[in-house]
């Protein structure tokens, strides 16, 4: 556990230049900075429109935090899968 | 009949394609430990994507799936963290030389043919180079069989390989090699700089500076590769997010595709032996090199479909050959079970 909170450790602080980094070019040119209209939108694109519109630090968050989630869960679900029609992986050798 | 609306975007497009380009990306991705930038952006500008889009779009779904990838390599033992972790400080820095570099030339109006060129002979020559490593390996084993025989007939211990050996040195465990840190800098900063300059991930150019340069085994090369390909898809992600460039309807769809292509890619590796792999990616960098001339030369619409067509390709091939390694295996596996039943 102490191991894997110094990974964790270690990755937000090697993250952290590089979220500096991608702020600094945070002028939106204008022709990308349109708004969406919400009228008509389902609950899922209102969300992220609305966000979108709203705030870009926070889509672009909920974008990055949501990717993350996202593959990580289809990692452990086809992790399972994969196991059940017999083609779960093991550590391998090595040869070239 | 799949259409859908990307609100973000502001368009209809098919669920399914978006699927499918994920899934051919994420097979290419999980076996060569690449990001497949260089095959998805041009793909979904083919299907009408804006370019912005298509680029903030890309990125968003390479940081998911190389999770996806990166922790079934981790399973296999392909990953090597401690060098991974040592990329990501060279890699950072060679990008923001090589982001300036390109400020440079665009501010003399020269940034676009310069880059492709760069861009045809890196994909030409690494693509060149890998094919004659891979027809010559007998002929060098031999070679080295040849010397360390020659030198136990004499007595004498056999030749050490060539290397620069300047402090502080670094041990890699889980890669089995002990090398100087210039080196490892050197050659990171080498290839971030190289991927800043082309504004590409730089997995296509790292994995074989890891083979080449560093000397990892192929699969733990491809593995560490798309570890590091994890940080830059977090960042590309994040950065082209607040720069509104990202429809996430569209990533999420393309990273249900890509997750399940990346898995018959990673599984793939365990089939195919290393330079079984470097072969395939030889293949695949010369095709694209290809592309990237095709569009030098104004042929835009030539040039998307060939990357499309090669990526579907390799794709193919890497489906075909990992079916085959699999029931190899199982009939291994049964064959086992008989001799083990019989007395």
């Amino acid at each position: 556990m102490k191991k894997f909170s110094a990974i964790i450790l270690n990755l937000v602080l090697l993250a952290l230049p590089a979220l500096l980094w991608a702020s600094e070019g945070l002028e939106v040119p204008e022709e990308l900075g349109k708004k969406v209209d919400l009228a008509n939108l389902g609950s899922i694109n209102y969300f992220f429109a609305h966000w979108y519109n709203d705030n870009l630090w926070v889509y672009a968050t909920i974008v990055t935090v949501l990717m993350g989630l996202l593959g990580f869960t289809i990692a452990l679900v086809t992790d399972v899968i994969l196991k059940m029609i017999g083609m779960e992986t093991h550590k391998m050798e090595h040869h070239e | 009949m799949f259409d859908i609306y990307l609100p973000i975007a502001g368009m209809q497009f098919n669920a399914l394609i978006l699927v499918a380009i994920g899934f051919s990306v994420g097979v290419l991705g999980g076996f060569f430990g690449v990001g497949g930038a260089w095959v998805v952006t041009p793909a979904l500008n083919a299907f009408g994507f804006p370019m912005a889009y298509a680029i903030g779009t890309d990125l968003a779904h390479i940081f998911g799936k190389s999770i996806v990838a990166t922790a079934k390599h981790r399973k296999m033992g392909n990953v090597d963290m401690k060098l991974g972790l040592i990329s990501i400080v060279g890699s950072v820095i060679g990008v923001e030389i090589g982001a300036r570099n390109v400020m440079y030339l665009t501010k003399l109006g020269i940034a676009g043919p310069v880059v492709r060129y760069i861009y045809m002979f890196m994909l030409f020559g690494l693509g060149i180079y890998m094919l004659y490593d891979y027809m010559t390996k007998d002929k060098r084993a031999a070679a080295q069989a040849a010397k360390v025989a020659a030198a136990a007939r004499a007595g004498l211990a056999p030749p050490a390989k060539k290397s620069w050996n300047l402090p502080p040195m670094i041990h890699f465990p889980a890669s089995g090699i002990t090398i100087s840190l210039w080196t490892v800098s050197g050659v990171f900063l080498f290839t971030g700089y190289l991927s800043g300059l082309l504004g590409v991930g730089g997995g296509f150019i790292r994995m074989p500076a890891l083979i080449y340069l560093i000397g990892c085994p192929t699969a733990i090369a491809v593995g560490t590769d798309l570890f590091s390909v994890l940080f830059s898809g977090a960042y590309g992600c994040f950065t082209y997010g607040i720069k509104a460039r990202v429809e996430i309807i569209a990533a999420i769809l393309m990273l249900v595709g890509a997750a399940i292509g990346a898995q018959v890619g990673v599984t793939a590796v365990k089939y195919i032996r290393g330079y079984g792999i470097r072969l395939l990616f030889a293949i695949m960098v010369i095709l694209a090199g290809i592309s990237v001339s095709l569009k030098q030369f104004q042929l835009n619409t030539a040039s998307q479909w060939m990357v499309m067509c090669a990526a579907l390709g390799m794709c193919a091939v890497i489906m075909i050959k990992l079916y085959q390694g699999f029931k190899k295996e199982q009939a291994e596996k049964a064959g086992y079970a008989v001799k083990e039943v019989k007395p």
